[in-house]
């Protein structure tokens, strides 16, 4: 284990990053529980086939390229082996904010965006994005496209009050319709499409208060 | 597309087996069906027109045809759909016939009737057959008649346009007993299916599923029908000539499915024997033979735990996975439906395969490589595709559209390959779409290999145990998508550190590569793929509390 550096920014838990350490995040619906993580060198990285560390303690797995795009990633705890695919075709995806890489990962056929930061970076931010949650409260949601297709019908409008799980519209994608339903209680605020609206990834579909 | 345009279209050579039946065939669809179609005109030494929407102008159907005709716009309404632009394409570029493939307007019996008035051949049954079987209500009252049993429930269409006749429909459903299904007369794929439990949610369920199959099909008629559970789906491949005969290649078993979809299909159906499969050929042979089917369809069945089969509906129409029947019958059915739509009898090998049908030459499974995503409920994920790897090897057949960097289009159905083995039994067969798909590669947009991958590993797939409720069973779509998450999140975390460091002190941080030796040669990315990283670092360091 690295030995302590107090003069070194800390991740939330109070562990130190390394200034070669990276967290990466995995974009995407329905992984909001899985955490960001931290992956870092191991001390004794000067040895071949060092272990890296993930959030402070090493871990028994190692990356193998096989030429530019794809890699195998080796899991000694259970002896598995997971080819994957790192495209570098597209231009670092931009994930909007400097600093930060977002990149496809596919691995045993699953596809991934991942965002990849300086940790210690990311740490220094977190500290200051903590000091200003403090002051404000938790705001509204903004509900965005999460496949592109055709809005067949709006069931709700501004002002309702709408429950964890109810309809809110219909989009039809690829022949089959779609039912957007609502991810918490509250009030809409405000419905930014209407029905027959031709949307894409990530357009603003409504605003839950 | 280099097509020379004829004067004058010859004659059909009706008679003679060896001269193509015909000398120019236009494919009414797109994708991978459409390929497949234009390859067995190629090979059987006829041209093949495409026909496109503006999404797919750059598409592997209309490179590999001999002349390409525009409909209009990427909306199915507006390109696939629209019957007079199809038959005016053909006019135009001189076809004698018409394939419409599956989907679009493979079983509108108007379209096939356009195209027999305008003279040409519609390869598959006449428009009064498709009336018959092809209207799934018309369908299960010709099967009533010929004493083949149907699926308990409606034989008319629901009045979901009559208010007043909403208290008459909910007493019929009650009869049928919940849970039931509101069905598409016209309908196929699930599309403008729904699941009622309950008689309060009928109302809603008539209106949402006639709606889409309005959408969907251009008919909004809907009926009610039981649903049987659990139930294996399976249906008979067969074909009819103009003499009124009419055979069965064998049977598949398509049971595992996702919202009414199939994902993936087999032949022959496991744990049948031999007189299961005779009974169950011949039921389907009764059927299509009373519906004066000719050229090629398909009769599905549901089989009900104590081994019983009910008469599903018939397809009229070439079916996505005809090709688990070719692999096991040795026999191209696109061949032989171009052959039969020319007016010839059923061929030699044709008969030969009917008769070996109950007894099959070892053992095909087809997966459908879809743009959906497993891990959230199959949901759709159009998109452009990255790199584009399909197998090969011994015994292993892919039928695609899609190449390296194609965009797969909201618009149209989702699926982008069909990747099928052929092994001397089921369980060669099984191993073998193991390694195939292991050999897949995707990337740009999900897809079901995921699930696919977990098939061909899961032990009670292998043991046979199928039922169209497979799928929801066994496949947590979620957690198999959560623990390759944080494997993928390692492993872009140890690729991003490695591609970080500077090539001088790569062996030194080594993470986790062999060191030395060609494995490390990719380890470090001299293109700069660590510049931001490097320089997030400075910033970092700049920072640094003292």
């Amino acid at each position: 284990m690295e030995p302590q550096r107090p003069d070194l920014p800390v991740e939330p838990d109070g562990a130190p990053v390394d200034p070669r350490a990276v967290r990466v995040t995995v974009v995407g619906a329905d992984l909001g529980d899985l955490p960001a993580i931290v992956v870092g060198p191991a001390a004794d990285a000067g040895v071949p086939n060092a272990r890296p560390l993930q959030d402070g303690s090493p871990v028994d797995a190692s990356l193998e390229m096989v030429g530019r795009e794809r890699a195998v990633l080796r899991e000694d705890t259970d002896r598995t082996r997971h080819p994957l695919l790192l495209p570098t075709t597209e231009p670092a995806t931009s994930s909007g904010r400097p600093g930060v890489d977002r990149r496809e990962v596919i691995l045993d056929g699953w596809r991934f965006e991942v965002e990849v930061e300086s940790a210690a970076r990311a740490a220094l931010q977190d500290r200051a994005r903590r000091g200003r949650e403090q002051a404000g409260r938790s705001g509204p949601t903004q509900v965005h496209a999460i496949i592109p297709g055709v809005v067949v019908s709006v069931s709700i409008a501004p002002g309702d009050i709408v429950t964890a799980g109810q309809q809110l519209l219909v989009v039809e994608a690829m022949k089959m319709q779609n039912e957007l339903r609502a991810p918490r209680d509250g009030t809409i605020e405000r419905v930014a499409v209407g029905a027959g609206a031709t949307i894409d990834v990530g357009d603003l579909l409504l605003v839950l208060a | 597309m280099a097509t020379s345009r004829s004067d004058q279209a010859p004659s059909l050579h009706k008679d003679d087996p060896k001269r193509p039946p015909f000398r120019r065939v236009l494919v009414a669809n797109r994708g991978e069906i459409a390929v497949r179609i234009i390859r067995a005109c190629h090979e059987m030494g006829m041209e093949a027109v495409a026909v496109y929407s503006d999404a797919d102008a750059a598409a592997a159907h209309v490179r590999l045809a001999d002349a390409a005709v525009r409909l209009g716009p990427a909306a199915p309404s507006e390109s696939y759909l629209r019957i007079d632009a199809v038959v005016d394409a053909a006019l135009s570029t001189g076809a004698q016939a018409i394939h419409p493939g599956y989907g679009f307007l493979a079983e509108r019996a108007a379209f096939a009737r356009a195209v027999e008035e305008a003279g040409l051949v519609f390869v598959g049954p006449s428009s009064a057959a498709i009336d018959d079987l092809g209207d799934k209500l018309h369908a299960r009252r010709t099967a009533r008649a010929v004493g083949v049993e149907a699926v308990p429930g409606t034989l008319e269409p629901a009045p979901i346009d009559r208010p007043d006749q909403l208290a008459a429909i909910i007493e019929v459903a009650e009869r049928i007993g919940f849970p039931l299904l509101v069905k598409a007369a016209a309908g196929g794929g699930g599309r403008g299916m729904r699941r009622v439990t309950r008689a309060s949610d009928l109302p809603a369920a008539l209106a949402s599923g006639s709606h889409e199959a309005a959408s969907a099909f251009g008919d909004g008629s809907v009926y009610l029908e039981r649903e049987i559970v659990p139930a294996r789906h399976i249906e008979v491949q067969l074909l009819g000539d103009a003499t009124g005969r009419v055979i069965a290649l064998g049977e598949r078993d398509c049971s595992l499915q996702r919202r009414h979809q199939k994902l993936v299909e087999e032949a022959p159906a496991p744990g049948l024997s031999t007189d299961e499969r005779r009974r169950l050929h011949e039921l389907a042979v009764r059927v299509a033979t009373a519906a004066g089917l000719r050229n090629a369809a398909t009769a599905e069945f549901l089989r009900a735990p104590d081994g019983a089969f009910y008469f599903l509906e018939v397809n009229t129409r070439l079916q996505v996975e005809h090709g688990v029947t070719e692999l096991v019958s040795g026999l191209d059915i696109v061949r032989e439906q171009l052959s039969l739509a020319a007016g010839r009898p059923l061929s030699s090998a044709a008969l030969a395969a009917a008769d070996r049908a109950a007894e099959p030459a070892g053992h095909a499974i087809e997966v459908r490589l879809t743009a959906e995503d497993p891990g959230h409920d199959f949901a759709p994920t159009p998109g452009r595709i990255g790199q584009w790897v399909m197998p090969s090897g011994p015994g292993v057949r892919v039928d695609t559209g899609i190449e390296a960097g194609d965009r797969v289009p909201p618009e149209y159905d989702n699926l982008i390959a069909k990747v099928m083995v052929h092994a001397g039994d089921r369980d060669a067969a099984i191993d073998r779409l193991r390694r195939a798909l292991d050999e897949t590669e995707i990337s740009g947009v999900q897809t079901t290999l995921p699930f696919h991958r977990f098939v061909a590993r899961d032990a009670s797939f292998r043991a046979g145990r199928l039922s169209t409720e497979w799928v929801g069973e066994h496949w947590d779509g979620p957690a198999q998508r959560m623990t390759a998450a944080r494997r993928a999140q390692l492993a872009a975390g140890l690729h991003a550190l490695a591609a970080a460091e500077r090539p001088a002190t790569a062996s030194a941080l080594a993470v986790g590569a062999r060191a030395g030796g060609a494995g490390n040669a990719g380890l470090i990315d001299p293109s700069g793929d660590g510049r931001w990283h490097r320089a997030a670092l400075d910033d970092a360091v700049d920072r640094w509390p003292r």
